[in-house]
């Protein structure tokens, strides 16, 4: 495998983490004084992440209670594997093919939910979304968070 | 003979693509971290998709399911369940810290060398784990199509994934990994849908046959305990929570575009796994009517490579046999080049100082230590092995990238103790159920498959320890930036 010549890659964090040596995380700033601009952006950062952790959980929750409810109906229910479909057991059906599309609905939802928060403009506050750009333009410079 | 081809145009296939791939992200653009992110959303989970489908899924799942029983389907499910948490829980956040590998985030998240260290540590620990059962499962499928002894197919396996590496092509290239997955599911489903076909009527139905025993019982039974809902939960929770902390997944996060577009890939990624899961069961199934010489004496994760030439004798069969075979080398190739490549990355890059040389020599360290500990490891079940290593990672790196970044609390001496606590009580136990035999009952179980207690017992121990320090001051903004749209 000649050819172009190699370059090695690593993570920005890597980078940064090199580069700051034994000196502490200065990419990673104290939060700023009451009564600062920065303060609103705070606030607003504040009640996304609030959101979105309801959201985490509440998709856990649906999470557990699928996979713990089916398993514990097919234990509770020795009567789903006398009953057959097209010749399979109820109970083999349901572990073989069951849970696969409600995982993906759960996930679907929660995906939208997440998004939805994140949508600009939710809370009145212009900023520029993730969504449409490459992401070339946010290097790690940009990560230091000055 | 035609099996051994097929692995090798296999190989080649695959050689070829990642010289092609290589070439053309580097024509693109010089800067192969952002070509990597042009990557479509779709090939990014089929490629997620491929890494993650190992031998555990071709070989195993089958294995283990003709052994104890339709329950081992539930492993099945948690692989897949996994994405849910993993879309819920790390792929927005992990892909806006800029972090590639868990020692990263935790240097982003906690801001200590010394957990990186010991993060390093725990992913030599997981990668161990998983790479021993994924070079049992080459062996025994070059064993079956050869004849060659195991140990032949471990070394050579070894070998093969160790020069496809340090050739270069293989890991870089998302497309071979998506090649990868395509290979897997077509090459498991098309036998499968054949396989149905020609069993005859008797054999389906018989196949499909409920009774009485442990086999028919929709729920997993580990070592016969006796506890099959304590069984199926543990593991319903190595699997699910182990997703979440899988070092060699979490990384292929970081070829999205965003964290928008990360969600979602993870999202794709349940589709191909539960499409994907769908046929184990059929070799499963119908290996209980073909082949249950292997259950007594055998071995049981042989069954998807020896299942073809029982149902379809003459020529049809060996080309089956070949196709099967071929696919699950595919899996094998590349989840063990994927699970070398980050332990290579653990070895040269966070335990000592990195450069290529030495990333080269510690994926053939790496490999070397893998394949020793496959020699002996030929009566292990595939899918016991890769359970172990899912559980390792949802007692350490689940706790610690779910606390870190949904919790500003969390500090760096308690995600130390969590990591310590975790990786201690999930691997001793393991070892444990291996050297000991306490006989039926839940201590088994909790020995067996030891999410059940490790897992909160390491959320316990970070969440504790964290409470009785104070998190540094910067500590919110680095949780808040996780979840910032604007970030």
């Amino acid at each position: 495998m000649s050819g172009p010549r190699r370059v090695r890659v690593t993570s920005p964090q890597t980078r940064i983490a090199l580069s700051r040596g034994h000196r502490p995380a200065q990419h990673l700033l104290p939060q700023p004084v009451p009564g600062s601009p920065d303060e609103g952006e705070l606030a607003h950062a504040r009640a996304v992440f609030h959101r979105q952790r309801r959201l985490a959980a509440r998709t856990l929750c649906l999470l557990a209670l699928l996979l713990f409810g089916l398993s514990g109906l097919l234990g509770a229910a020795a009567w789903l594997g006398r009953v057959s479909v097209l010749g399979i057991p109820v109970s083999w059906l349901l572990l073989m093919a069951a849970s696969y599309p409600l995982l993906l609905v759960i996930a679907v939802f929660h995906v939208r939910g997440a998004e939805r928060i994140e949508r600009p403009g939710r809370s009145g506050r212009p900023g520029p979304s993730e969504r449409p750009g490459p992401s070339e333009r946010r290097g790690p410079s940009r990560r230091r968070g000055r | 003979m035609t099996a051994l081809l097929a692995i090798g145009l296999l190989f080649a296939a695959s050689m070829a693509i990642g010289v092609y791939g290589v070439r053309a992200t580097r024509s693109t653009t010089p800067d192969f971290l952002v070509a990597s992110r042009r990557v479509s959303p779709g090939w990014n989970a089929m490629a997620i998709a491929g890494e993650y489908v190992s031998a555990a899924s071709v070989l195993g799942l089958a294995g283990l399911m003709l052994k104890n029983g339709i329950g081992t389907l539930w492993y099945a499910v948690g692989f897949t369940a996994g994405y849910v948490a993993v879309a819920a829980l790390v792929a927005g956040p992990m892909r806006r810290s800029g972090a590639y590998t868990v020692p990263d985030f935790a240097d982003y998240r906690l801001g200590s060398e010394r957990i990186r260290k010991l993060c390093a540590v725990i992913v030599l620990v997981i990668m161990w784990l998983y790479l021993v059962p994924q070079f049992k499962g080459a062996g025994v499928v070059l064993h079956l199509v050869s004849g060659t002894p195991y140990w032949v197919g471990v070394v050579l396996a070894g070998a093969v994934v160790t020069a496809s590496i340090a050739a270069g092509g293989m890991r870089s290239a998302t497309y071979v990994q998506g090649f990868h997955y395509v290979v897997k599911l077509l090459f498991i489903a098309v036998p499968a849908v054949f396989l149905v076909a020609h069993a005859g009527d008797g054999a389906r139905t018989e196949a499909l046959r409920m009774d009485v025993s442990d086999w028919s019982r929709p729920l997993l039974d580990l070592e016969s305990s006796g506890q099959p809902l304590l069984a199926t939960w543990s593991v319903l929770l190595a699997t699910t929570l182990g997703a979440v902390g899988l070092p060699h997944v979490i990384m292929r996060f970081h070829t999205s575009a965003s964290a928008w577009m990360a969600r979602r890939v993870a999202v794709g990624v349940i589709v191909l796994l539960g499409v994907f899961y769908l046929f184990p069961a059929v070799y499963g199934l119908l290996g209980r009517v073909f082949t249950p010489e292997l259950v007594d004496g055998g071995d049981t994760d042989t069954v998807t490579v020896v299942l073809p030439g029982e149902i379809v004798p003459g020529t049809w069969g060996s080309v089956l046999t070949a196709v099967v075979a071929a696919g699950a080398f595919a899996a094998f190739l590349s989840t063990s080049s994927g699970l070398l490549m980050a332990l290579a990355g653990g070895l040269s890059h966070d335990l000592t100082r990195p450069s290529v040389p030495r990333l080269r020599l510690a994926v053939a360290a790496g490999a070397l230590v893998a394949v020793l500990l496959s020699l002996p490891a030929q009566r292990v079940d595939i899918n016991v092995a890769v359970g172990w290593a899912f559980a390792v990672a949802a007692s350490t790196f689940c706790p610690l990238l779910v606390l870190g970044i949904w919790w500003r609390g969390l500090t760096p001496a308690g995600a130390a103790a969590g990591l310590a606590a975790g990786v201690c009580a999930a691997t001793g136990s393991a070892l444990a159920s291996v050297l000991t035999d306490p006989g039926p009952g839940w201590l088994v179980v909790l020995l067996a498959q030891p999410a059940a207690w490790t897992v909160p017992l390491a959320f316990a121990v970070m969440i504790g320890v964290s409470l009785l320090g104070r998190p540094p001051e910067w500590a919110e903004r680095a949780v808040l930036r996780l979840h910032s749209p604007n970030a």
